[in-house]
Order: structure tokens, then C-alpha cells, then sequence
């Protein structure tokens, strides 16, 4: 249990670390910082639950949760386009690589 | 140098880094699974800055939902394709199909992407007119 939770605090903390990708780029304050500890944070805690939870497995939900968490960050926080085409393409992307890190 | 690629517009070139920010990836992340001694880990942490670097300028331009799913899309797929070409994994017929679905994904953003850029400067400069 305690595996599965940091997983998902794992793939949360990732996506918090894309976000200040943007803030970087935006030249907000601290972004820097913010980016390496919180990827910093989500590989080791990523690295935690693989000793429970099959890799592939680890590997897919975690990128299932920063890629679904950006898209949504994006578009809530930085007001990116939501138009069905570019979430389809998302999700395609999405798909395969989940299928790509379950199968590999 | 910052300064200078601000002031490119070249949508094109803002892909070009989120695709090497991919290729990148790759080597990072075979650095991560098989590096064994100081200059290949050497080598290993300078790809992760490098490739965070150029996500952040292409994060410029860019929507981050569209970058980091083709970001973490072609480090997927290309670290697949390494494991099958150079670690020796064994080939799958599926894993080239799922390769290929990623790879139309990344189009149909690239592509969305363009006509998005075209309609806002297409308004912006009907704007400069009235």
C-alpha cells in the first residue's frame, strides 16, 4: 500500500516539477530550484515503489500521471488550447507509451 | 545565447529542441540503467541538464501539456528501440506498432500546433490593422 501511495506522490511531484519547466521559462522566481528537487524527489520515490511494484508497471503509471497531470495543468493553469484533436493526439501518445513500458 | 533564441520565431526550431530533449532522454536514461564508471555517469548527468535545458526553451513557445507528452513519447520509444538495437532485448512486433502509434501522435500535435500558430498571428496581425 504504502508503495502504490508513493508512486502516485511520485508521478504528482513530477508533474509539479514540469510546471516549473513553464515557471522557468517564465523566468519566475526559485523555478530552478523548484524543478530539480521536485524531479529530484519524484525519481527517488519512483525508485521506492519499483522495489514492490513490477517496473514496467512503476514506469507506465508514472508516466500515465505526468503526461494526463501536464495536459490538464496546462490547460487549467496556463490556459492552453483544449480542443478535442490535440487531446486526442495527447492521448494516443499516452496510450502507446503506456503499452510500450507494460510490454518492454 | 539565451538572448538570441528568444528572438528566433521559428516554430520549427522550438520542436527541433523538444526532439532532441527526446533523443536525449534515451541516452540518459540507458545512462541510468548501464553506466558503470565516472565518465559515463559523467556523461549521463550532463544529458538530463542538457535535455531539461532545452525543454525549458522550448517551453517558451511551446504548451507544456503538448511538450512533455511528446517529451516523455520519443524518450519512450527511442529507449525501446535501444534496448531492442544496442542492449540486445528481444524484438517485438507489437512494441514497432506502439512505436508507431506514438509517432502519429507526436505528428498530429506538431501539425495542430502549426495551424494553431497560423490562425493567433493571423488574428493578431488583423488586430495591428483595425
Amino acid at each position: 500500500m504504502i508503495y502504490w501511495f508513493a508512486l502516485i506522490v511520485a508521478g504528482v511531484f513530477e508533474v509539479i516539477g514540469v510546471m516549473n519547466v513553464k515557471r522557468l521559462a517564465d523566468k519566475q522566481k526559485n523555478a530552478l530550484v523548484f524543478m530539480i528537487v521536485f524531479f529530484g524527489i519524484s525519481f527517488l520515490l519512483l525508485s521506492y515503489a519499483m522495489k514492490e511494484i513490477p517496473m514496467g508497471m512503476a514506469y507506465a503509471i508514472w508516466t500515465g500521471i505526468g503526461t494526463v497531470g501536464s495536459a490538464l495543468m496546462g490547460m487549467y493553469l496556463f490556459g492552453e488550447p483544449r480542443s478535442w484533436t490535440r487531446l486526442t493526439c495527447i492521448a494516443v501518445i499516452l496510450a502507446s507509451a503506456v503499452g510500450l513500458k507494460l510490454i518492454a | 545565447m539565451l538572448q538570441e533564441l528568444e528572438g528566433t520565431n521559428s516554430m520549427n526550431l522550438n520542436w527541433s529542441f523538444v526532439l532532441l530533449a527526446g533523443i536525449l532522454e534515451v541516452f540518459w536514461v540507458s545512462g541510468l540503467k548501464h553506466a558503470t564508471n565516472t565518465f559515463e555517469w559523467g556523461i549521463t548527468i550532463g544529458a538530463i541538464a542538457v535535455s531539461f535545458f532545452l525543454l525549458t526553451l522550448a517551453s517558451k513557445k511551446l504548451p507544456i501539456g503538448t511538450l512533455y507528452a511528446v517529451f516523455a513519447g520519443i524518450g519512450t520509444a527511442g529507449t525501446v528501440l535501444a534496448e531492442m538495437l544496442v542492449f540486445g532485448e528481444p524484438f517485438n512486433l507489437m512494441k514497432i506498432v506502439l512505436i508507431g502509434t506514438l509517432l502519429c501522435g507526436v505528428i498530429g500535435l506538431k501539425v495542430l500546433n502549426s495551424k494553431e500558430e497560423k490562425a493567433v498571428s493571423e488574428f493578431e496581425a488583423q488586430e495591428v490593422v483595425v
